[in-house]
């Protein structure tokens, strides 16, 4: 209750490092909304590295996240950051960064007022925290924007000032909830260079996304996260090894599947044509990327009317399910 | 660099120009940018520009002096009112019987002489039993004439031609003896009484209550609870600033906004009611000490107010609501302690106790105000409204009783005071700290 | 809250979006392209129906497999003139209008209305959160005092009591029109949590847009928003009053002579209900519409009702002028309806500058309403 006075930021002893303690630590924790499960017996420690947290939309990431910048309280089991409970003490606050999913920002602020108020909160002085501001805002390339309204941001520079005011404190470990999230190809590359770039600087990233080939492009250390457990961890060349050997399939909508079937099936790549209802059509490959390249072409020349093609597969959802075994 | 070589500055200043300048500044800066802050602070001050324009109006415009005693009236049509015969012991209502005939003649008054020309006499009230001043002399006159020995000494004290004030039931009640302080200026009781009423009603209603209260529901409610539902809080609780502290800053950030305003409201009226009052210098300065008080209970409550809206937001997202059941409640219970202040329920309500304080102040500044309001209605007047006519007490008297009062929990008034800025503040504190530690164990979503 | 249950089964939901392959040949999709507008205007023929076929760009993220569906990555276009197809071949999507036959525009608005209306009971419509309903509920029961008194009256036999709370013209005023408490704390506080996020719940989460993408226009909308609004307060006000009366009739064995005696009283008070009932939903919904949150309406609307009473009341009582009531819209309807129910007048102007002041009152948030709708983004603000 008592104003902190020294205006630093926790107690003194916290700003020690504690060198055997890993970075994240969560021993068995749960989170439970009401009925729901948002998050079951998670058991991990990171350090160090970029990490990848992968997971369909509800799989509890935000949750993990929530969880570990201090938000939600555990319903069951203990969180460690740097050693110290971020629930019940905010002193670990001032060495981490949290980039939340949330999109609201204060439209009225301009960029570098944003990120200076909040460094202020880091208990800088009014002159170092411009300063810090002003460094980090280059740092995510919005510089030339920093006296501009955020109001006025596109969604991509938004998620970067988000990145910035994240990154003024210098963290040692930084939580990006979902960076990548609505952001044009151009946004996404240049987030993607700062977390790389964050990376290769030895912070401890985690990263979240629900897209597997967005992860990959960051980092190959992953967490796959789905119903609120814990998953999968490793590296993602050995989860995509697990996947090229899973086959692909790719569902046609047609008037006439068996003349488009006896034209699949000539395909180098296609191992399997199954016809699940006189209009379905579902292929089978290892390769979808040359399938799906020849696809157009086999249809034309088969001269069926297809009305809709879908990728039953490719999505997290049987990825996921094929890791858990279940197809 | 890191935090922990970051160097230290020392002073007091610079400890505080971080986190808490940091909310502060941002608070005020967002009130900036909303329309909704400037909407109400204008509403505010147009409020004040209206009940003002009617107070110049009541302050500017003349009443109509009355001749109470009736004794500018010439009974007798012999050119001398009937003030001026009876001072001179001539018959009124004997036209060959007057002071012209005299050795010497006196000259006839003119009849504006006998109105308005026994005013009150009372400057303070001190322990004397003795007040009043046969001003125009029609008692005196009759002091050891024969068969008017109990008619000067009406109530009874010993004293001639005087006034007996004692106190009943928190009430003034005036003995007068017949013929003193039986004419007074209408137009200087009016206004002084109006005066006072205004000053008391305007700070009552006006300043602490409706400007105490709606400030808050406009602008405090919503300091936590609005970043939480638009989920901007998620910025400012994942810095290293416990949220206890944010929820401190962000209402000094209130603190910060509507405690000069309410200066600068107060400000405004005290001068416009110290020109225009009436008095005999150019200014009524003593008033400025009520003004200072009604700017205490104003500050006060209006803060005990922003923190108890401010908390309910934070407990939950339907605390709005409760707010605005306890704004209602508080506005019965404001009214009901502004004409009654005796009413027992009004103790559950913080309003009340912002009365409370005005009433002590005022009862500082004019301790005269109860026994203005019992003189007033020592005066009978009568009216002719429509043809009939009615009798009525002094014009001002009813308005002043309806406004002032003592205050009711000790009667002095200093302690009275002092009891309830504590108990305000107290109340501001102890929601403060059940909002910190609510708001320390609420998950954000 | 999101009002996304809106028009729950009166219409068919739009065609499913169709993909066909162009039927033509690879050279003529790049003329194709290099020309869209021909392409655009042309009418397909799909399943017997036909369409407007849309050529040019396709989206081809079905067929390249990105997972995200905000993703615009999939958005290929062909560059025009150039060989170099392989990326696939153009697709034209043909819309299959919707051949069902639309609700008369009554049965659309009744749905708007009874989607807000039916959420005061049921989960499924329009949430109103369980304070709202709470106090709804409890401003009723408070607001029909007066008949379990005049009941408690005629049980009791009690002369005194029956006449103290009987229909009489005094007591149909108050029953309306009395300032303390039904004006003071019932009648303004449910106003305020009704209209509170009216419409500026449909602008801060912008299901506005799930209003105004369906076959109705703003003034259905307005007026289905204004109707929910006053039937709620009628019912709160007129229905009390139409309760207390009958049961004063009905129960307590009053005569035809009575009744044609107390009637017209009735009418009376009924009207001056009714003014305050749409005086109250015409202010409220506008403060409702230039907001974005539901408190600041509500805030509003209660220091705009009991803030100018305060005042107007203040100066009355100073200076004696009783001009200020008109900027109350209690103390308008007030001196209007003891006109017309025949109490005595507490007011020193003319009742006509009350009418008057009650009608300004009601263009100006009419105006300010139907303003501030027309003009109403239909994406979250």
């Amino acid at each position: 209750m008592m104003p902190d006075m020294n205006q630093v930021g926790g107690a003194p002893q916290a700003w020690q490092p504690q060198e055997k303690v890993p970075t994240v630590m969560l021993d068995h924790v749960s989170k439970w909304y009401g009925n729901i499960v948002g998050l079951n017996d998670v058991s991990i420690a990171i350090s160090g590295g970029v990490t990848g947290l992968l997971g369909a939309n509800g799989a509890g990431k935000s949750t993990f996240f929530k969880l570990l910048a201090g938000k939600l309280k555990p319903s069951q089991g203990t969180i460690r950051l740097f050693g110290t409970d971020p629930w019940k003490n905010s002193s670990p606050y001032s060495r981490i960064g949290y980039v939340s999913e949330n999109e609201e920002l204060y439209d009225w602020m301009t960029a570098i007022d944003f990120v200076a108020t909040l460094a202020r909160l880091h208990g800088y002085t009014r002159e170092e925290a411009l300063v810090k501001a002003k460094n980090v805002l280059e740092f995510v390339d919005l510089a030339d924007v920093a006296h501009k309204e955020l109001g006025k941001f596109s969604k991509g520079m938004r998620q970067r000032v988000k990145i910035a005011h994240a990154l003024v404190n210098d963290p040692e470990l930084i939580i990006l909830d979902e960076p990548l999230q609505g952001c044009d190809p151009l946004a996404r590359t240049t987030i993607m260079n700062v977390i790389r770039e964050l990376g290769a600087m030895g912070r401890t990233i985690i990263v979240s996304s629900h897209i597997l080939q967005e992860i990959e492009r960051i980092t190959e250390q992953i967490v796959i996260l789905n119903n609120g457990r814990l998953l999968a961890l490793g590296n993602v060349h050995a989860i995509r090894e697990m996947l090229d050997a899973h086959p692909h399939k790719i569902s046609l909508t047609t008037n006439q599947p068996r003349e488009l079937a006896k034209k699949f099936i000539e395909h180098d790549d296609v191992f399997g044509v199954t016809l699940p209802t006189d209009s379905n059509l579902i292929v089978q490959t290892h390769n979808l990327g040359a399938v799906h390249q020849d696809l157009p072409q086999i249809i034309l020349d088969s001269g069926c009317m297809v009305t809709a093609i879908d990728n039953p597969d490719d999505n997290l959802e049987s990825i996921l399910g094929y890791l858990t075994g279940g197809q | 660099m890191s935090a922990k070589d970051r160097p230290l500055v020392d002073t007091v200043y610079s400890k505080l120009d971080r986190k808490a300048t940091a909310i502060f500044e941002f608070t005020m800066r967002q009130y900036r940018t909303r329309l909704s802050t400037w909407a109400t602070l204008g509403v505010g001050a147009l409020i004040l520009m209206i009940v003002m324009l009617f107070y110049i109006e009541g302050m500017t415009e003349t009443i109509e002096a009355v001749d109470n005693d009736g004794d500018s009236f010439d009974s007798d049509n012999d050119g001398y009112v009937d003030g001026q015969e009876l001072l001179l012991g001539t018959a009124i209502n004997n036209p060959d019987d007057h002071p012209g005939l005299l050795n010497p003649p006196v000259p006839p008054d003119p009849p504006e002489k006998w109105i308005n020309e026994d005013d009150f006499d009372v400057k303070s009230i001190g322990n004397s039993a003795s007040y009043g001043n046969d001003d125009d002399g029609d008692c005196q006159v009759r002091v050891g004439q024969v068969g008017f020995d109990d008619y000067t000494d009406d109530n009874n004290n010993g004293i001639d031609c005087d006034i007996k004030i004692r106190e009943s039931f928190n009430r003034y009640i005036i003995d007068k003896d017949p013929n003193v302080d039986e004419d007074p200026d209408e137009d200087a009781y009016y206004k002084e009484t109006v005066h006072r009423g205004f000053i008391l009603g305007f700070g009552k209603i006006g300043f602490v209550f409706v400007l105490g209260i709606f400030l808050p529901l406009f602008l405090a409610t919503g300091l936590i609870r609005d970043e939480m539902s638009g989920g901007t809080l998620h910025y400012i609780v994942a810095k290293p600033i416990s949220r206890a502290e944010v929820l401190t800053y962000r209402l000094l950030g209130y603190i910060g906004l509507t405690w000069p305003y309410f200066a600068v409201l107060t400000i405004i009226s005290a001068i416009i009611t110290g020109l225009m009052g009436p008095g005999e210098g150019f200014f009524r300065f003593a008033d400025l000490f009520l003004w200072f008080g009604i700017f205490i209970a104003t500050i006060l409550l209006s803060t005990a107010y922003a923190a108890i809206f401010m908390t309910m937001g934070v407990i939950h997202k339907y605390g709005m609501i409760g707010a605005i059941v306890f704004g209602v409640w508080e506005f019965s219970m404001a009214i009901t302690s502004v004409f009654s202040p005796e009413t027992t329920v009004t103790q559950l309500s913080l309003a009340r106790w912002g009365m409370i304080i005005v009433d002590g102040f005022a009862t500082i500044t004019w301790p005269d105000s109860q026994l203005l309001v019992a003189l007033g209605q020592s005066v009978t007047v009568t009216n002719w409204d429509f043809g009939f006519s009615y009798e009525s007490s002094l014009e001002g008297a009813d308005i002043l009783e309806g406004f002032a009062h003592k205050t009711p929990l000790t009667g002095d008034p200093i302690i009275d005071i002092l009891i309830s800025c504590t108990l305000l503040f107290t109340i501001t504190v102890l929601t403060i700290v059940i909002g910190q530690s609510i708001f320390k164990g609420k998950e954000i979503d | 809250m999101t009002d996304n249950n809106e028009l729950d089964g009166d219409e068919t939901p739009p065609a499913p979006q169709q993909i066909i392959p162009h039927s033509n040949g690879q050279s003529e999709n790049q003329d194709a392209h290099a020309q869209p507008s021909e392409t655009l205007g042309r009418d397909a023929e799909f399943m017997g129906e036909s369409g407007i076929g849309v050529g040019g760009q396709t989206r081809m993220e079905v067929a390249f497999g990105a997972a995200s569906d905000d993703e615009v990555i999939g958005t290929a276009s062909v560059a025009g003139g150039t060989k170099d197809a392989q990326m696939g071949a153009i697709f034209e999507q043909v819309y299959r209008p919707w051949r069902g036959t639309l609700n008369p525009r009554w049965a659309r608005n009744w749905a708007i209305f009874r989607h807000h209306i039916y959420g005061l009971f049921s989960k499924g419509h329009r949430p109103w959160g369980w304070p709202t309903r709470l106090l709804l509920f409890g401003a009723i029961l408070a607001a029909m005092s007066d008949v379990g008194l005049s009941f408690l009256g005629a049980m009791l036999g009690d002369e005194t009591l029956y006449r103290l709370f009987g229909v009489s013209r005094d007591n149909l005023y108050g029953h309306v029109l009395g300032f303390f408490p039904r004006n003071a704390i019932c009648f303004p506080l449910i106003a305020a949590l009704i209209i509170g996020g009216m419409i500026s719940d449909d602008r801060t989460n912008g299901t506005s847009a799930i209003y105004f993408s369906r076959p109705i226009n703003r003034i259905d909308y307005t007026a289905m928003k204004y109707a929910t609004v006053a039937t709620i307060l009628s019912i709160l006000i007129l229905g009390t009053l139409s309760i207390y009366y009958l049961a004063n009739i009905l129960f307590l064995g009053e005569g035809w002579a009575y009744l044609l005696d107390t009637l017209p009283l009735f009418l009376a008070a009924a009207f001056a209900g009714l003014l305050l009932v749409i005086t109250y939903s015409s202010i409220g919904l506008a403060l409702s519409s230039v907001s974005r949150g539901r408190f600041f309406p509500a805030i509003s609307l209660l220091g705009l009702f009991l803030g100018t009473k305060l005042l107007a009341f203040l100066i009355y009582q100073l200076f004696d002028q009783s001009i200020l009531y008109l900027l109350s819209p209690y103390d308008s309807i007030a001196h209007v309806g003891q006109v017309i129910i025949g109490t005595t007048s507490t007011y020193d102007h003319p009742w006509s500058w009350s009418l008057v002041s009650i009608i300004i009152m009601n263009v100006i948030s009419l105006y300010v309403l139907a303003n501030r709708v027309s003009t109403m983004e239909v994406t979250r603000e």
